[in-house]
């Protein structure tokens, strides 16, 4: 645990996060909101002081009531991984900006949250499905996509496999994207 | 007569009607539904005296089953587009529904040239979530076993890439050497390929005479072995041309690409999870973090041989400084760690594995998040091949070293 790095977050974040700081083992974790990503992962990787150049993961979570995308960075100035939750996105339409403009390598990790969650990320040039096929509809990871052998957890509704079931009213993803990179 | 066709019959390749074209499949390029992000319309617009051709995904060349879409202009590479998930078997989803000692074995076959890497990473994240101790011998067993499988992937390394540009006598000696390390292993682990050998708390079984009298006699002969290996490349020329000044990417590009591992360390950044984030015993140990400063494929061989030398370094100590004791800690067979976060990251012979479990407080993980080098590893194909030749680019996509079945996961 990084002590240090707790004071420098908690003095450079203070207004944006959303949630007190946590550590554990070696792993500092913030929370903020999606609207802030940008701006907080740029400060990450720009500023003197934290130099966090390194983007060690990035992936998606559904915590069956709303979506994060969740950052892990790495640097060579203080020995704990941060953690960024950028937490409450709506899962019926979860939008949060691309970091692409950091780390052009965060693209393919970004189409992957796309294809299994599918979030939305803005400024993605080339946000399209990675592993499933391109007329797939459903996004596999989401909580409420049961596997087939998986029935008896499903509430009441049996098996619900491969059935599209969570793209916004009215919209086939693919016009979600094109939205979104058309902007 | 007519012949009126049946609504359930196929056309047969004897049937006239069929044209030479259908029956073989020929290669369309451009996919058969409208583009669906700006960059898909651009790269499928072809502009003058530009044509595509397909490599794979059935191509010895990619490792695996990859499909790379190239945009070329004579024998220049314009553009390229890998096509991935032929190997998808949703291994996130299927660990979110196996309970915690379950879910290891399922990141075993992801990563089927060093899994015990891949099995490390899951294992490390399940102990902090379930803060346990593991036994000082178990954690010495886990860095002999993972360096010397990380010894065996960059000898397979070796005779990959230079199988990609037409030579076959490396791999051949190759498998001479991964073969001893192989058996090495499945007189401990039990199997030859996907070890599944690391547990939550430990390893599964104390190091027994087979591995030991196995090792003694490659260690006693490894270095030697390995410098005659290594010269039928270091000092050919063809290679050594072949490989210079080809694929080269700066240290901000690597960084910028997400690049990690020995890709990363060729290029002159000194990153390795074992020393800024240390685990397990590396702190202990005494070896040198290897890095090159030209960044093309020849500097990705060579740092991958010197890393050879590193693990070995790393073996004899561990050999010398093997404490007694337990392998595994106590643990209830039935895990229910309290609700938490927890990442791992292991630096692998690829670069970073890593996992980032979710835990509910239930006997299984709420999520589990598999990052995997090979797949981050080869974006950057698609950075450094416009302006290449087409026969590069298999020389290119062989020095980044992926394992299709972790891209794809």
């Amino acid at each position: 645990m990084d002590r240090a790095l707790r004071r420098r977050l908690d003095g450079r974040f203070s207004d944006v996060l959303t949630g007190p700081i946590r550590q554990r083992h070696d792993e500092t974790e913030i929370r903020i909101g999606p609207a802030d990503v940008a701006q907080v992962m740029r400060a990450l990787h720009d500023e003197p002081e934290f130099r966090f150049k390194f983007l060690a993961d990035l992936c998606g979570v559904d915590t069956g009531r709303v979506m994060q995308v969740v950052y892990h960075v790495g640097s060579d100035t203080s020995p704990d991984w941060i953690r960024v939750i950028a937490d409450g996105l709506p899962r019926d339409d979860p939008r949060v900006p691309s970091v692409t403009f950091l780390w052009k390598g965060a693209e393919w990790q970004e189409r992957e949250a796309y294809d299994m969650f599918g979030i939305i990320f803005e400024g993605n040039r080339d946000l399209r499905r990675i592993y499933m096929p391109p007329d797939y509809t459903s996004f596999p990871l989401r909580k409420d996509f049961f596997l087939a052998d998986d029935a008896s957890r499903s509430p009441a509704m049996g098996v619900r496999h491969l059935e599209q079931v969570h793209a916004p009213r009215n919209a086939a993803p693919d016009d979600v994207v094109r939205q979104a990179t058309s902007s | 007569m007519t012949t009126a066709q049946h609504p359930g019959s196929h056309a047969s390749a004897d049937d006239p009607r069929v044209t030479l074209d259908e029956q073989i499949g020929v290669f369309e390029p451009i996919p058969p539904y409208p583009p669906r992000t700006e960059r898909e319309a651009e790269f499928y617009t072809l502009g003058d005296g530009e044509m595509f051709i397909n490599i794979g995904p059935q191509h010895p060349s990619t490792h695996g089953v990859l499909r790379v879409v190239l945009k070329i202009r004579g024998e220049q590479v314009v553009d390229l587009d890998p096509v991935l998930g032929y190997l998808h078997r949703g291994v996130e989803k299927l660990c979110e529904n196996a309970d915690y000692h379950q879910a290891i074995c399922y990141t075993d076959p992801l990563e089927y040239v060093s899994s015990l890497f891949m099995e490390w990473a899951p294992v490390i994240a399940f102990e902090k979530l379930l803060d346990v101790q593991v036994p000082r011998r178990a954690e010495y067993i886990r860095v002999l076993t993972g360096e010397l499988n990380r010894v065996m992937s960059h000898i397979m390394f070796v005779g990959w890439m230079a199988l990609d540009l037409g030579g076959l006598t490396p791999i051949l000696w190759g498998f001479i050497e991964r073969d001893e390390i192989v058996e090495m292993l499945a007189g401990v682990t039990g199997q030859r390929m996907l070890f599944n050998y690391y547990r939550i708390g430990g390893v599964n079984g104390d190091l027994n005479h087979d591995f030991m009298s196995r090792l003694g006699r490659w260690m006693s002969h490894a270095t030697s072995q390995l410098e005659a290996e290594l010269a039928l490349l270091n000092e050919n020329e063809i290679f050594v041309r072949r490989m210079r000044g080809l694929g080269v990417v700066d240290s901000e590009t690597a960084l910028r690409m997400c690049l990690s591992g020995p890709n990363l360390r060729a290029t002159g950044v000194p990153f390795d999870v074992r020393r800024p984030d240390p685990y397990s015993v590396y702190p202990e140990l005494d070896f040198d973090v290897v890095t090159r400063a030209e960044g093309d494929c020849l500097a990705r061989y060579l740092l991958r041989m010197d890393e050879i030398r590193q693990s070995i370094r790393i073996i004899d100590q561990c050999l010398h400084e093997m404490p007694d004791g337990p392998v595994i800690a106590k643990l209830p067979r039935l895990l229910r760690p309290r609700p938490g976060r927890a990442y791992a990251a292991v630096e692998g012979p690829r670069g970073q594995y890593a996992t980032y479990a979710i835990s509910d407080g239930t006997d299984q993980p709420f999520r589990m998040r598999i990052h995997d080098p090979s797949f981050v590893n080869l974006q950057t194909v698609g950075l450094v091949m416009p302006g290449n030749l087409v026969a590069d680019t298999m020389a290119v996509m062989a020095s980044l070293d992926p394992i299709m079945g972790g891209v794809d996961k």
